[in-house]
């Protein structure tokens, strides 16, 4: 690679984002990495479509019965329920009669909330109860040093292509381009993709796996979001790596990492895995060493 | 639209937000007066959307506006703990929560989302934003193209000055975005819109005779742009064209009203009227923009024998919750025309309850019926304020429609 294609930007020290170029930045920029953490862990503990809450994800395929104990996903007190798709969407169909339930939109069942998600024909049901703070995130302690500005490589062919989002469920996610960016000592090349939120909003995510995966992170990677800068250019930053929901619930799907997209380096940043249905070591075990 | 949570669990969360490492309840801290302006900033990661908000009123009994530039938003409920400042948007079930420190405040804005908080930081200092007028080359009407990931899509951009400085809006073949507010320096600009809801930042920098930038939306979404001085060709579909319907017979359509009762377009008092049929959400900030406009139709035209009737598709399919905000929406326009619940506001819902649309993609939608009950005309979406003489020609449109059709015997 020249040293053209190489267009990182190491941050010495001094961070922009949200209180301007000083170096008082960097304290502020890992006081809002903290703040993150904070507002996360709320709402781990309190969203209905928390994955804490999650009782049941399900590829709705030629449908899908809610209730009784003898159905497919037993909710102690409803009456039973069938949830098929049909024409595009996905319905919820009771003795009471049918109603829509519509993509990305938690919708209240007798104390329980259903999600349905992902695209005609391929549609995921999500069922969660009662929200709760099982257990907290844990994370590496912030490092500035895994912190860079990246500039996206656009894509020749944007084709687009289907990946599970972060929490399992299949979503349209073409590729946005990649990143370049030197990780400890190595050139390292990252695939973006878009994935699409409503009301015009989308994120960039980088699915990643690194040295540290099974070794105290999570083992089928992590998702990072790009974050924009006003510069144009965009923020990479590992102490924001998040778990897939399956690290949290066995309920969910987990996402296949995506070909190609690794650090070959240990990430020790962001979010680490603690077992939860696949016991990974302590990190304290494994000889990788923590600042 | 993402801003679509159980409001029982919103509330919860609200309570939590409070109780958090945000804001610390202080009970011994001297009152604190919020009254007056505060030139406020939500930091997206791409930039900083400016809006101001204004307070009113005594201890126990503030009130709020949230505005861009002179076109404000009122705030639902205004309550200062200790050191915490909490602002409530009920109608979109959002919040905006900071610590109070002297004279500036800095905290978030927050709704729930499905994969994660969708949390926002906020800021703001007391006193008013500079009324910047921007430069005459920005100034007019630009066919833009927004380049998503794997299609480009149509847009027009209303940039002019304003009595509050650099303001406009943005057209898509639905409907505008509502009105947006800001400033230029030199050959670049930003203007922003938040309105409790939707949160988009316009940002641009003149390059030759051609306009580039980028659309952020939410935190950290960002779409790059390109527009060109508008040469008066059409540059978006025309919203009668985005959406089709079955003429051949009359549009059906049958609904509980907010007292739960049936009322359907067989009835005695649709019988040999025109009919406008308005497909809305009250959690839409283009149908709000839309309501005064139909009111003003309905009392001008009521007594010579049009009838308008609003079909509400809600968030929740609670009736309890959406009737609610329902009757919100009708207090807030003092709407006298049958308002009824019609489903949840995904298009495949709208679809399916109105069989006889093709093509519907736009809240709101207004379908004009003749005497006869069949579909005469269809307008999607609406111009709202934010588009000045835009918005002036559609009503225009709108009640010439209505006009011709009730001159038709």
């Amino acid at each position: 690679m020249s040293s053209k294609t190489v267009r990182q930007l190491a941050l010495p020290g001094c961070l922009l984002l949200l209180q301007g170029p000083t170096c008082g930045a960097l304290a502020a920029q890992a006081a809002v990495v903290a703040q993150e953490r904070t507002e996360y862990e709320r709402w781990l503990g309190s969203a209905n479509v928390s994955p804490y809450a999650a009782i049941a994800q399900a590829r709705i395929g030629t449908g899908i019965r809610l209730g009784p104990a003898d159905s497919d996903v037993p909710l102690e007190g409803v009456p039973l329920q069938r949830v098929f798709e049909e024409g595009g969407r996905v319905v919820l169909e009771s003795a009471a009669g049918e109603r829509s339930l519509p993509k990305e939109r938690p919708v209240g069942l007798s104390g329980f909330t259903l999600l349905a998600s992902g695209p005609a024909g391929r549609a995921t049901l999500s069922v969660f109860g009662k929200p709760a703070l099982k257990r907290s995130p844990t994370y590496f302690p912030y490092d500035s040093s895994v912190v860079f500005s990246v500039s996206l490589e656009r894509a020749d062919q944007s084709g687009s292509g289907f990946v599970l989002e972060v929490d399992g469920t299949e979503v349209e996610a073409p590729v946005a381009g990649s990143i370049s960016f030197n990780f400890a000592g190595r050139l390292t090349r990252l695939v973006v993709r878009r994935i699409q939120g409503g009301d015009e909003e989308s994120d960039l995510e980088i699915y990643f796996r690194d040295a540290t995966n099974g070794k105290g992170t999570y083992p089928a990677g992590r998702f990072v979001t790009l974050l924009p800068s006003p510069s144009g250019r965009y923020l990479l930053d590992f102490n924001r790596a998040r778990n897939p929901f399956c690290a949290y619930n066995s309920v969910y799907a987990c996402p296949a990492p995506w070909r190609g997209n690794t650090v070959a380096a240990p990430v020790l940043a962001g979010e680490r895995y603690s077992g939860g249905g696949l016991d990974a070591p302590a990190v304290a075990d494994t000889g990788v060493k923590t600042r | 639209m993402k801003k679509t949570t159980l409001p029982v669990l919103t509330r919860r969360y609200r309570w939590l937000a409070l109780g958090g490492g945000l804001l610390a309840w202080s009970p011994t801290a001297s009152p604190f007066d919020p009254a007056g302006t505060w030139r406020a900033v939500l930091d997206l990661a791409g930039g900083s959307l400016r809006f101001s908000v204004d307070i009113s009123g005594r201890a126990g009994a503030w009130s709020a506006k949230l505005c861009n530039g002179d076109r404000c938003e009122p705030i639902s409920r205004v309550r200062v703990f200790g050191d915490s400042l909490s602002l409530e948007i009920a109608d979109y079930d959002a919040t905006i929560d900071a610590l109070i420190k002297g004279d500036s405040l800095a905290g978030a804005y927050r709704n729930v989302g499905n994969r994660g908080p969708r949390v926002i930081p906020f800021r703001a200092a007391r006193g008013s934003w500079n009324k910047a007028a921007g430069p005459p080359k920005l100034v007019g009407r630009w066919d833009a193209t927004f380049f998503q990931a794997w299609r480009s899509s149509p847009r027009v951009f209303e940039i002019r000055n304003g009595p509050a400085g650099l303001e406009g809006t943005i057209i898509s073949n639905s409907g505008d975005y509502g009105h947006f507010w800001g400033s230029a320096s030199a050959d670049s600009f930003a203007l922003g819109h938040f309105d409790g809801s939707f949160v988009y930042l316009l940002t641009g920098r003149l390059d030759g005779d051609t306009l580039r930038g980028v659309f952020h939306a939410g935190l950290r979404s960002e779409t790059p742009w390109v527009a060109v001085r508008s040469t008066g060709k059409p540059h978006l579909k025309a919203p009668t064209e985005v959406t089709r319907a079955d003429t051949t017979e009359p549009f059906r359509f049958a609904f509980p009203d907010l007292q739960g009762h049936l009322v359907s377009n067989t009835d005695a008092r649709f019988r040999g009227k025109v009919v406008l049929v308005d497909v809305f959400g009250s959690w839409c900030p283009t149908c709000h923009d839309a309501a005064p406009a139909l009111v003003r139709l309905w009392q001008k035209y009521h007594s010579q024998g049009l009838e308008i009737v609003g079909l509400a598709f809600e968030v929740t399919g609670d009736t309890a919750v959406d009737g609610r905000q329902v009757r919100r929406f009708r207090d807030k326009f003092g709407i006298q025309f049958p308002l009824l619940l019609a489903g949840i506001n995904d298009t495949e819902t709208a679809a399916e309850a109105l069989p006889q649309l093709q093509g519907f993609t736009a809240y709101p939608t207004a379908i004009f019926l003749g005497r006869d009950g069949r579909v005469r005309r269809i307008h999607a979406g609406f111009y709202g304020p934010a588009t000045g003489p835009e918005q002036a020609r559609m009503e225009g449109e709108m009640e010439k429609e209505v006009k011709k059709l009730l001159r038709e015997q």
